[in-house]
């Protein structure tokens, strides 16, 4: 990347977002039909797939926990999401991504209420673009909600840090290869702001850490009402529809058909 | 008015009598899971939309046999673990893929749920449902119940487990009729909207 | 969705079939509905989503610079894997690939090279230096049977749509330009039937797949070639059959073909 980007005097990313815009995140829950709960989700370029199995029974039986639920996750790409072909099979980053995402889903799940079981979640990256663990983390989430299972909060995400001399929130991939790049995942409990996911690489002052924390919240923050939305967008408190109006637009439907029938043998 | 909630959303602010699927946390009530709340209720508390069936004492279920041993049977209710029922409570033998309804006579810690009464369901269909939302295929008293059962002249059994078991009738309407309960389970005027679909 | 047991469900399927029916009231030669969506991942040099009924898969193809082959210098070549994941289907599980994987990705991958559809030696960039080596692995979303079907057809419309990468002066790939196409000869599918309770249906579900006894699967093409087949599982099949087969498989090919042409 060109050392010669200095975000203090372009005020504006290589993207045009300001500072502390996230890219756009949109969410559909419901997309995996053979799943308990399952989620969409589009961060950017990043396209993610979670679904949510369970709870089920543990195989094998020994990793079973007597008094709570295990929650397993498994973080995978597919070989085509990534500019350079990515072998198929988990590699050490997945295997890695997957331990974190289960420990930080496992505080917001009320676990102990499914002893002996399982809650196998799946996320799948097909696009990926930087900040694919916080986009499944966010997705998994949702996912688990999805599947009626009960827990004490979302787990809202986002990836932090800083780039071309400024601290920013979201950081895509050609931020990630600035020179001074530091990215942060961090991922909350938006109620208690609770930290659940945490992680760093990169060089940073004590300073810049406290704004960077405060900017990291903040966005969570944000990623939760999309959330939110998500769950809640495909139940609509109206009233339910008897035969009547069923009726009429079955006839509307007719009509239609029998016009279109009608231009065809014309 | 009735609400949409998400998990770990707050419903109170102050205290209130606790009714299901929720939670206190420093003095403030929030839901658990995904559901509908009713801040006029005198409790607070939240039906689900979307979730496992746990099974509880009392329950009556719609299981099918999945396993055979030689001193009994394991039997598939819908949930996490597998249940028993010993031959010895079986008059005829059972085979695999056989329907069975039960009642669920206790549940232990690891929610695990001991079986009663099973009787052999003969020729007939197996209707699966989300278990949360069959409570209104029941309805209040056995009403909705009763309006499947007319409307359709099928003989329906169903199970606190998502699992309806039916015979007779008009199959096709009954699945047609369960589909849109399920669908609609959370809307207002749904006993209505059932009668009318059903008329004839 | 949590559904009933596999015991009862297949049980329901074979007493369906012994009165020629389908439990979801399909005919037994009805081919379930197909929709495809191309150009999903940007970072793949072509990708595509195919439904058919409830199976959903995503295929995805990279291209690389590799060496040739010491015996074929002048050629390039093409990989097919294929994977199940967990994520699909409460019964798929992760690790190895199993080897109904294997066989489902060299299934796909045969129908499609012995169609000679993809002429090698086009992806040669200098001869027994630098050549294509395009890599297509697609993936079960959601799993419902056929996802041989399902995956052929993901190949061949990534194949049809796929952009090869721009070359710099020096022969280096730049990043997300793209220079050309892969020319497809002609046009393979793979169409596959399954035999439940002495009945040959097309298309099967999961759940019919697990009732059948046998598997059968040919690969047509638009100008009336077969270029694979594949008996699979235990069971077996009459010659009058297979020749059933094969002619249902060119009228079924060429129906899907039609609609692949839309597909931009």
């Amino acid at each position: 990347m060109d050392r010669k980007i200095d975000y203090k005097k372009t005020k504006k990313r290589l993207d045009g977002r300001k500072m502390d815009e996230t890219r756009p995140l949109s969410i559909k829950t419901g997309v995996i039909e053979n799943a308990d709960g399952s989620a969409y989700l589009e961060w950017g370029q990043n396209k993610i797939y979670a679904a949510v199995y369970g709870p089920r029974e543990v195989l094998p039986k020994h990793s079973a926990d007597p008094l709570r639920s295990v929650i397993k996750v498994e973080y995978r790409m597919t070989s085509f999401s990534v500019p350079q072909r990515k072998r198929p099979g988990p590699n050490r980053r997945d295997q890695e991504i997957s331990k974190v995402l289960g420990e930080a889903l496992s505080r917001a799940v009320f676990v102990e209420q499914f002893p002996n079981t399982e809650i196998g979640v799946y996320v799948e990256v097909v696009d990926a673009n930087a900040g694919s663990r916080v986009a499944c983390l966010t997705a998994a989430s949702v996912a688990l909600a999805d599947a009626g299972m009960p827990m004490r909060d979302m787990v809202a995400a986002t990836g932090v840090g800083k780039a071309y001399g400024e601290l920013v929130i979201d950081l895509n991939k050609d931020e990630e290869d600035a020179p001074d790049a530091v990215d942060i995942p961090i991922a909350i409990l938006p109620n208690s702001e609770e930290i659940v996911l945490l992680q760093m690489d990169g060089l940073l002052t004590r300073k810049e850490w406290d704004a960077i924390a405060k900017l990291g919240i903040k966005g969570c923050k944000q990623v939760y009402e999309i959330q939110k939305k998500a769950l809640v967008e495909k139940f609509e408190l109206s009233e339910a529809k008897g035969k009547s109006q069923v009726a009429k637009e079955k006839t509307v439907k007719k009509k239609t058909v029998k016009k279109t029938v009608k231009k065809v043998k014309k | 008015m009735k609400k949409v909630v998400i998990p770990g959303e707050i419903l109170f602010e102050e205290r209130k009598r606790l009714g299901s699927n929720v939670f206190v946390s420093d003095g403030k009530i929030y839901s658990k899971v995904l559901g509908i709340t009713d801040n006029e209720n005198e409790t607070a508390t939240v039906v689900p939309l979307q979730g496992p069936y746990v099974p509880r004492r009392d329950d009556s279920v719609v299981g099918v046999i999945t396993r055979e041993n030689f001193a009994g049977y394991g039997v598939n209710i819908n949930s996490f673990n597998e249940c028993f029922i010993p031959k010895s409570a079986m008059r005829t033998p059972l085979s695999l893929g056989d329907v069975i309804i039960a009642k669920v006579s206790n549940v232990s810690e690891l929610k695990e749920a001991d079986l009663t009464f099973p009787k052999r369901m003969g020729d007939g269909e197996v209707i699966s449902v989300n278990p949360v939302r069959s409570p209104r295929l029941i309805g209040k008293n056995g009403s909705m119940l009763d309006i499947l059962s007319q409307g359709t002249d099928c003989e329906v059994f169903i199970g606190k487990n998502g699992r309806l078991w039916a015979r007779n009738g008009d199959l096709e309407l009954l699945k047609k009729t369960v589909k849109f309960i399920e669908e609609n389970s959370y809307k207002s005027n749904l006993t209505n909207a059932v009668e009318s679909l059903l008329r004839k | 969705m949590r559904d009933t047991v596999m015991e009862y469900e297949t049980s329901k399927v074979l007493k369906f079939a012994r009165e020629g029916k389908r439990v979801d009231g399909r005919a037994l030669d009805e081919m379930r509905e197909i929709t495809i969506e191309t150009g999903m991942s940007e970072n793949a040099e072509g990708s595509t989503i195919v439904t058919l009924g409830k199976t959903k898969i995503i295929a995805g193809l990279k291209v690389d610079i590799g060496k040739p082959y010491p015996d074929n210098q002048d050629e390039g070549s093409i990989s097919i894997g294929a994977e199940t994941l967990p994520l699909a289907h409460p019964d798929y599980e992760s690790g190895r690939p199993s080897a109904d994987e294997v066989e489902l990705a060299r299934v796909v991958d045969r129908g499609l090279r012995e169609s000679k559809a993809i002429d090698f030696k086009k992806l040669c960039i200098t001869k027994g230096e630098a050549v294509w080596v395009g890599f297509l692995d697609f993936y079960a979303l959601n799993g419902d049977g056929n996802l041989f079907d399902a995956g052929s057809i993901a190949a061949l419309v990534t194949f049809n749509n796929a952009k090869l990468p721009k070359l710099d002066k020096e022969g280096k790939i730049i990043l997300h330009e793209y220079d050309g196409k892969i020319k497809l000869a002609r046009q393979p599918l793979l169409t596959t039937f399954a035999k439940v309770g002495g009945k040959i249906m097309l298309d099967p579900t999961y759940l019919e797949e697990k009732a059948s006894d046998a598997r059968y699967s040919a690969a047509t093409t638009d100008d009336g070639f077969i270029s694979a087949m594949q008996k699979g599982v235990g069971g077996s099949f009459t010659l009058e059959e297979v020749d059933y087969m094969i002619d249902k498989a060119f009228e079924i090919g060429d129906k899907i073909r039609k609609q692949i042409k839309q597909v931009k």
